[in-house]
């Protein structure tokens, strides 16, 4: 469409995709409205043992209690910290070692085997480990998490250097970019950009799911503030962090899209 | 044969088969271009005409033979330049950075490369489209980039593989004139690959027929109209019905 109006009715297009939008909005509300109805149901009628479901309508005042209580922002910024580093670290070395797994025939064959037997190991069974080499830190729980980011790069970097079109490269050799260098920066890395940067954004979110618990150990952080809230029955304040969470991810995957949307933009 | 020019490339019993395939694609291939010279490269599918430009190119070496490609030549320029039919442009950048793809290396500082940029996108009639993508041109017109991006380069020899076999006939026809309106402006050979012969005989001063297993050059002839031919011409007709015959 080349992002051309439909010279016909232009205002009645307008005003569809305005009604739809609309629409979605208002259904969308009427959805979770309908869950914390249901939430609300629970905690009356007790669905779960007495006292640990809290009442939704209580959650914005144990956020208040949060945050005056010193611990909210504290928290945020610990898990934060752990994130960055964690994630950081991750994209970076599941990235080179993804290029040169799908660049380096000597290295691909030398590790796969490798490869094959760590792949399947839960980030989480690697906390023994981290809680003896960094004791209960911010480098423990970064180590931890930044083994799930690394796997997914990893996978989604070598796969996409290799599926990008081997015409490419030939188109390369023809017109003076034959080299190492020039064909990974002209041809390699922009091709393989797509599943590199769908990697990175799916480690986003991976971070986040073993970042909670790589905290529930004891490192500070909102997985730690979580469990202690539930060792005195403070459930509402368990969902407080959870939606924390939530707001936290929903932010960084929408940034990162905003990055990866304005670096793929060549894209139809 | 005589030969009018000096010959620019040369292609000396030169023999192709694939790698670990006891089988020649083509072999014995004799035949020389002259600079300046516009020669089409005729066959059947699977005869190894593209491999041909292939080995030319530089893209990959023959099995047998020896080719003699043309001396480089001063600053900013390549020997050799290919067309390819899938026009091949990158995805990830825009036209004016394909165009000038392969101007790096060549020695030449930024302001040349625009103005290099600048020129043949204006040969090709696209001077306002330099910011596209190349997903926002048609397919006509990502035929006419390729074309920019293989001239930007000054090449004394454009390698041309079957380039306009995949656009529609009336596009077909307005890529040919414009192209031997820039073949005539500008001082280079072309080797043209096609299964089209009328194609060849319109637009090739010489036309070479490949044929047989392994391929070998059948035909080689000289087309006998003139400069600016039409397509009705009666002795083009017959000429095309020759190589259709030694097809």
């Amino acid at each position: 469409m080349l992002g051309r109006p439909n010279r016909a009715h232009p205002n009645a297009l307008a005003l569809r995709a305005g009604a739809s939008r609309l629409r979605r909005l208002v259904l969308g509300l009427a959805g979770v409205a309908a869950f914390i109805a249901l939430w609300k149901l629970a905690y009356i009628f007790n669905w779960a043992p007495r006292g640990t479901i809290p009442d939704p309508f209580t959650v914005p005042v144990a956020l208040l209690n949060e945050y005056r209580g010193g611990r909210l922002l504290p928290a945020i910024a610990s898990s934060l910290v752990h994130y960055v580093w964690g994630l950081g670290i991750g994209t970076l070395l599941g990235f080179v070692v993804g290029l040169l797994a799908a660049s380096l025939r000597v290295f691909d064959e030398a590790h796969y085997m490798l490869a094959r037997i760590l792949r399947p190991i839960p980030p989480l069974a690697w906390v023994v480990f981290a809680i003896a080499w960094f004791q209960v830190s911010h480098a423990g729980a970064a180590f931890v998490i930044s083994i799930g980011v690394f796997w997914v790069n990893y996978f989604a970097t070598a796969s996409g250097v290799r599926d990008v079109d081997p015409r490419y490269y030939e188109l390369a050799r023809a017109f003076g970019h034959g080299g190492f260098f020039k064909r990974i920066t002209s041809i390699t890395l922009p091709g393989a950009a797509p599943s590199i940067l769908s990697g990175m954004r799916t480690g986003v979110g991976q971070a986040w799911m073993t970042l909670i618990a790589a905290e529930l150990l004891g490192v500070p952080g909102m997985g730690q503030e979580m469990n202690s809230a539930a060792g005195v029955g403070a459930y509402d304040a368990v969902v407080v962090y959870m939606l924390a969470i939530s707001l936290i991810y929903t932010l960084s995957d929408g940034l990162f899209a905003l990055v990866e949307n304005r670096a793929l933009r060549w894209r139809p | 044969m005589s030969e009018r020019r000096d010959a620019l490339l040369t292609l000396d019993d030169v023999g192709y088969r694939y790698p670990g395939n006891e089988r020649f694609v083509f072999e014995g291939l004799d035949f020389s271009i002259g600079a300046g010279e516009f020669v089409a490269l005729v066959g059947g599918s699977g005869v190894g005409k593209s491999t041909v430009l292939r080995c030319v190119a530089g893209l990959i070496e023959p099995a047998t033979g020896h080719i003699e490609t043309p001396p480089r030549t001063g600053k900013g320029s390549r020997p050799s330049a290919v067309v390819f039919q899938d026009t091949r442009l990158l995805p990830w950048r825009r036209i004016r950075a394909n165009v000038g793809y392969g101007l790096s290396g060549l020695g030449l500082s930024r302001g040349e490369r625009d103005a290099r940029i600048d020129e043949v996108l204006d040969l090709i009639g696209m001077a306002d489209l330099g910011k596209r993508w190349p997903h926002e041109i048609s397919g006509g017109q990502a035929q006419r980039v390729g074309l920019a991006r293989a001239l930007a380069v000054r090449p004394q020899i454009l390698l041309m593989d079957e380039p306009f076999s995949a656009v529609d006939a009336l596009t077909r026809t307005r890529l040919q004139d414009e192209l031997l309106a820039i073949w005539q402006r500008l001082n280079m050979a072309v080797l043209f690959v096609t299964h089209d012969i009328a194609e060849a005989a319109y637009l090739a001063e010489r036309v070479c027929v490949m044929r047989g297993t392994p391929a070998r050059v059948v035909f080689d002839e000289r087309v006998p109209s003139p400069y600016p031919r039409q397509r009705d011409d009666a002795d083009l007709n017959a000429f095309a019905q020759r190589v259709a015959d030694a097809l």
